[in-house]
């Protein structure tokens, strides 16, 4: 588990590349932009949310709220406060 | 070949879907623009003098008054269902390899023991376009709160496909073919 959001955006960003094959997708989006938005697939994010329970060793919860998995900022923050 | 899948009148009745392909270089403005080519022409089909899809603040498709609507793209595919009164629309289509993990994380435990073979014959690729689909219909009504596609509830009805969430019903319709769920569902 990282111990700041800074650590948990850094892990978030290459867990999309290694989920998407490519860059291109991370390169162009800001850590405060929607990712479904800036076109990241229903799949995909499911897949990133999968992959960060394997990565940060922790599972989400049922009724977690949509914002919270808004963008990479939103997500990182969610996973630094589970550590805090 | 025809493009896209086709839905059985039974199924589609009121409604209008037209398939556009995604040009090269398939990427997220060439699905974007697929998707908003495949609305005006349903739009156009339903008899809509407008065509032109804007998004809400949300990023939500917004249809024209009076014809609800729904868009999907894969990467080189895109969907648009106009179904004129209805209430809302959702429509998907997915081409992904759904994995096991990603199964048991959008399916509850429930809905894996009852709706996958050998019980049924959907798959996990048909269950989660039907989620998605169900989400856009119960999403665009906007009475529902906040949520997520999956979780929506699927079960079955007299061999029909219902997706429930917050006390709302919705029957949704799904096949497959060639490597491509597309998932049907019409708020009336």
């Amino acid at each position: 588990m990282p111990d700041t959001a800074a650590e948990a955006r850094q892990r978030i960003r290459t867990l999309l590349v290694e989920l998407l094959g490519n860059d291109r997708f991370v390169s162009r989006v800001s850590d405060t932009e929607s990712l479904r938005r800036a076109g990241l697939s229903s799949h995909a994010l499911v897949g990133l949310l999968v992959a960060m329970e394997d990565a940060f060793g922790f599972e989400w919860r049922d009724d977690v709220e949509p914002e919270a998995l808004r963008s990479i900022d939103s997500l990182a923050g969610y996973v630094a406060a589970l550590r805090n | 070949m025809a493009l896209g899948l086709e839905v059985p009148p039974a199924v589609a009745e009121g409604a209008w879907i037209e398939w556009r392909p995604v040009r090269p270089p398939y990427g997220p403005h060439q699905q974007s623009a697929a998707g908003r080519r495949a609305a005006a022409a349903a739009l156009a089909a339903a008899g809509s003098a407008d065509r032109i899809v804007s998004r809400d603040p949300g990023g939500r498709p917004r249809f024209p008054r009076g014809f609800a609507g729904s868009i999907s793209h894969t990467d080189r595919l895109a969907v648009a269902a106009v179904v004129p009164g209805a209430e809302a629309v959702g429509i998907d289509i997915e081409n992904a390899t759904i994995s096991p993990r990603v199964t048991e994380f959008v399916l509850r435990e429930r809905e894996r023991r009852v709706l996958l073979p050998p019980v049924t014959r959907y798959t996990p690729r048909e269950l989660f376009s039907a989620k998605e689909a169900a989400f856009k219909a119960m999403n665009g009504v906007g009475t529902l709160g906040e949520f997520l596609f999956w979780q929506i509830e699927l079960s079955q009805s007299d061999g029909t496909l219902i997706a429930s969430y917050g006390g709302e019903r919705i029957p949704v319709w799904v096949r497959s073919e060639a490597g491509l769920s597309l998932a049907l569902a019409i708020r009336r």
